[in-house]
């Protein structure tokens, strides 16, 4: 145990892993060198634009943003990716749990689940922007599509993979059947899940922003969109970047908070999931 | 002929502790010589293996084979491994020649030549099948074809047949002793260094057993025994010494001497 | 009851709830009758889809085959509606098929070159990790600016977001070839160039099979998004100009045609990713 603490210290310490992101800067600083500040603005200069337009941004009240800061923005959208998975995760996990085990269910749910899987769920986002409008509920309801598939399918591969055996034990010893789901199905499909929620999570900021481009009042994808119409390539970069930070955050925390729910699982298999 | 010069070789563990895995080992085995190395887990004799073979670089001394310094693996020098080292990828066949591939050989050659090999260790009929449809014993001796078709004059097995069950690893012997005898008549040499803690292994295979613990070698003697061996070869009494030796070595001592001066004080 | 019985079953469960949406669609044809403009119903049942919705798409051919289009002067038919389809097909697959390929050869490429060591491993795992987590939809109208709207675009967009993936999925999975493996070739006598063409790239293939579907769903999400946001072709231009107008109609006819075009992409794949890495052990 403290030999894995220490271990973990040491990567997170290793200078050659923290020369990479430094090389990266280097390289993008370098690149900017050779092309013009309109096409590719050097490092420091979308830095200062963030810390500039991040409280206050007066150019994009020009453009009609209700909200004109990349702070105001952000939150916006972090309002609903975080909406939107907290409703996604509830409906998938419910779903692909009871479709885990009873046949029929599965039966019925399983071709469209697994259909929906393939098909870019970005398809659906002008049907929601005709049904829902250029509010908050389209981006959402497309958040939350893309989320529940996901987590549907890992929960019902999470609950097809766990040993019967253990439910089995479990009943044995005397616990009711709503007893075995709480102390047997949902502890052993908790990893899976939480890797498929990762999964999601990553997804749902990109189709959050995509859905405020192609239509919305608000938020960072608002802000790229109106930025994009004026070829402001700094300011696109400082959304970016900052869109970028806090999906890097979020998924920081998401494994976290795997480590802390499902502390018996090994590293290596939340990296293969 | 294989020549250790003061061979040592020292690792770092994951918690930082230097382990001494070999520790000034001076040993010359001349060609064409069956030599088993036998000694508890993490004596060094693995080490060793893959020092010669080029896997590891010593720490100190030198590692020699036909009068050349080892400076990584090369084909003269092939290796059986304790895990299974057949390639997934390839169908049975293809890993028999991958060696001559690697060497050049032409097509129709190499082909011929794997098949050969094959038939020699018995699988020719699943020449064109998977690995993953083999069995454990079979893999082994898809290995020991693979090594014997590229013609390596030094053969290194790491505790090859140490997973198998007792009737396979008996089929297995017999495939490597005639492998090997068929081999030397032919080129005169072909030495072969096998580790193992199998006490009746190693005396059923060894022309001489070089005896590890923490690193040094501790005993190096001949067993003359006649071959082929049978069963019935290791109750001669120079067998039964030598078993006794190696139990000694080994940290059994106990089961077995008592044994017999209890029944003599009787 | 038996296995073979059981996906036996689950076919014809599967082909009756397919047949099922077909039919409740149909039916809410039926009750829900608001239209978006005169002639252009909300709901189209399916015999408005494979008439006039089907007819409409002659509005998006470009010409060609001796039919003139309508922006001059052309009547809608049913072989310029055809026409239509397939060329506008051919150019979202073609962005899609020249992206992927491009991005899943540099990504892969890269990836083995950063893997020649353990040392240029280690350096690029956190760059990796961050364009990799950067999230790509959002990402469209930079390139845009960048590459411009046209062919080269949304290419590079496209092939931007599979090599992301690729080159991620092969640093991990060179990462975790077995050791023994390596040994063995070089104990044959295999150099390092032979290495890597007949130990690493076939060893990593299995776990690469999940990064090639994932990079696939990543294709086809990016040459949707780059086609939404600025194209003069393409199934995702037609999806967009249609909902300008709310012509769901036509929206609604060209996501069908996009989920077979996605479904037999993945199905494609599939059997071929399982073709190449037949020889592993089934993954459980």
């Amino acid at each position: 145990m403290r030999r894995g603490a220490a271990g973990r210290f040491a990567a997170a310490v290793d200078p050659l892993r923290l020369a990479g992101p430094v090389l990266l800067a280097a390289a993008w600083w370098a690149m900017a060198r050779a092309l013009p500040p309109s096409l590719l603005p050097p490092p420091l200069a979308v830095l200062r634009r963030v810390a500039a337009d991040f409280l206050a941004a007066p150019e994009l009240t020009y453009y009609g943003l209700d909200n004109a800061s990349l702070l105001g923005s952000l939150l916006y959208t972090v309002q609903n990716v975080v909406l939107a998975v907290a409703l996604g995760t509830a409906l998938g996990v419910v779903g692909g749990l009871l479709a885990a085990r009873i046949a029929l269910l599965r039966a019925v749910i399983d071709p469209m689940m697994l259909t929906a899987g393939t098909i870019p769920i970005l398809i659906a986002a002008p049907f929601l922007l005709i049904w829902f409008g250029v509010g908050r509920g389209s981006a959402v309801a497309l958040v939350v599509f893309n989320v529940a598939v996901v987590l549907y399918l890992f929960a019902r591969r999470a609950a097809a993979n766990l040993d019967p055996i253990h439910e089995a034990a479990a009943r044995m010893l005397g616990a009711t059947p709503a007893g075995a789901v709480r102390d047997v199905l949902l502890p052993g499909t908790v990893p899976e899940i939480l890797g498929g929620l990762r999964i999601a999570l990553a997804g749902a900021w990109g189709l959050e922003a995509i859905a405020e481009l192609l239509g919305a009042q608000q938020g960072i994808g608002k802000v790229i969109e109106v930025l994009a119409g004026a070829t402001d390539v700094e300011g696109i970069m400082a959304a970016l970047l900052l869109l970028g930070a806090v999906a890097v955050v979020a998924d920081a925390l998401a494994a976290a908070a795997i480590r802390r729910l499902a502390p018996w699982t090994t590293p290596a298999r939340l990296a293969a999931a | 002929m294989i020549a250790l010069d003061h061979v040592s070789r020292r690792f770092r563990r994951a918690d930082g502790q230097i382990v001494q895995a070999l520790d000034d080992v001076s040993v010359t085995i001349a060609p064409g010589e069956f030599v088993c190395l036998v000694g508890p887990s993490g004596c060094g004799k693995s080490t060793l293996l893959q020092l010669v073979a080029g896997l590891l670089e010593p720490s100190g001394g030198s590692v020699n084979v036909a009068g050349q310094v080892v400076r990584g693996p090369a084909p003269e020098r092939g290796m059986v491994f304790q895990r299974d080292s057949v390639f997934p990828w390839l169908r049975v066949i293809d890993n028999v020649q991958y060696g001559p591939r690697c060497r050049g050989m032409k097509r129709a050659a190499r082909l011929a030549l794997a098949q050969q090999y094959l038939e020699r260790v018995g699988l020719a009929h699943v020449a064109r099948a998977w690995p993953r449809e083999l069995s454990g014993g079979m893999l082994k001796r898809v290995a020991v074809a693979m090594v014997f078709a590229n013609g390596a004059e030094v053969l290194l097995l790491d505790e090859p047949f140490g997973a198998l069950d007792y009737v396979t690893r008996h089929q297995l012997h017999d495939v490597l002793l005639d492998l090997w005898e068929e081999s030397r008549a032919r080129t005169g040499r072909r030495t072969v260094l096998f580790v193992t803690h199998d006490v009746d292994e190693c005396l059923v295979l060894a022309d001489r057993i070089l005896v590890f613990r923490a690193g040094r070698l501790v005993d190096d003697f001949p067993v003359a025994a006649p071959r082929p061996r049978t069963a019935d070869s290791l109750l001669l009494a120079d067998m039964v010494a030598h078993r006794h030796r190696l139990l000694a070595h080994l940290g059994l001592e106990r089961a077995a001497p008592r044994a017999i001066a209890g029944a003599a004080a009787q | 009851m038996t296995a073979r019985r059981t996906a036996a079953r689950d076919r014809w469960v599967t082909l009756g709830v397919f047949m099922a949406l077909a039919a409740a669609w149909q039916a809410l044809s039926l009750v829900f009758t608001a239209e978006a403009q005169p002639g252009e119903p909300m709901v189209p049942g399916w015999q408005v889809l494979f008439s006039r919705t089907l007819l409409s798409m002659s509005d998006y051919f470009q010409g060609g085959f001796g039919i003139r289009p309508i922006s001059e002067g052309g009547v809608r038919s049913y072989p310029a509606a055809v026409l239509s389809l397939l060329g506008n097909s051919a150019d979202t697959l073609l962005r899609l098929a020249v992206g992927w390929l491009a991005g899943a050869l540099a990504g892969t490429l890269l990836g083995l070159a950063v893997s020649w060591s353990a040392w240029s491993r280690r350096l690029v795992e956190l760059p990796a990790q961050f364009l990799r987590t950067l999230p790509l939809l959002a990402m469209v109208p930079l390139f845009q600016l960048w590459f411009g709207s046209y062919f080269i675009g949304k290419v590079a967009f496209v092939a931007y977001g599979v090599g992301v993936l690729f080159f991620a999925g092969v640093v991990n999975a060179v990462g975790n070839v077995p050791q023994i493996h390596i040994d063995n070739a070089r104990t044959l006598g295999a150099g390092q160039w032979r290495l890597y063409g007949s130990v690493v790239l076939p060893a990593i293939l299995p776990e690469l099979r999940a990064t090639m579907l994932l990079s696939l769903g990543a294709a086809w999400a990016a040459v949707l998004g780059a086609e939404y946001l600025g194209a003069q072709s393409g199934l995702g231009y037609i999806i967009v100009f249609a909902q300008q107008f709310a012509f769901l109609d036509r929206m609604f006819l060209v996501a069908l045609l996009i989920v077979v075009y996605t479904s037999l992409s993945f199905w494609a794949f599939d059997r071929l990713s399982a073709w190449a890495t037949r020889w592993a052990p089934a993954a459980g």
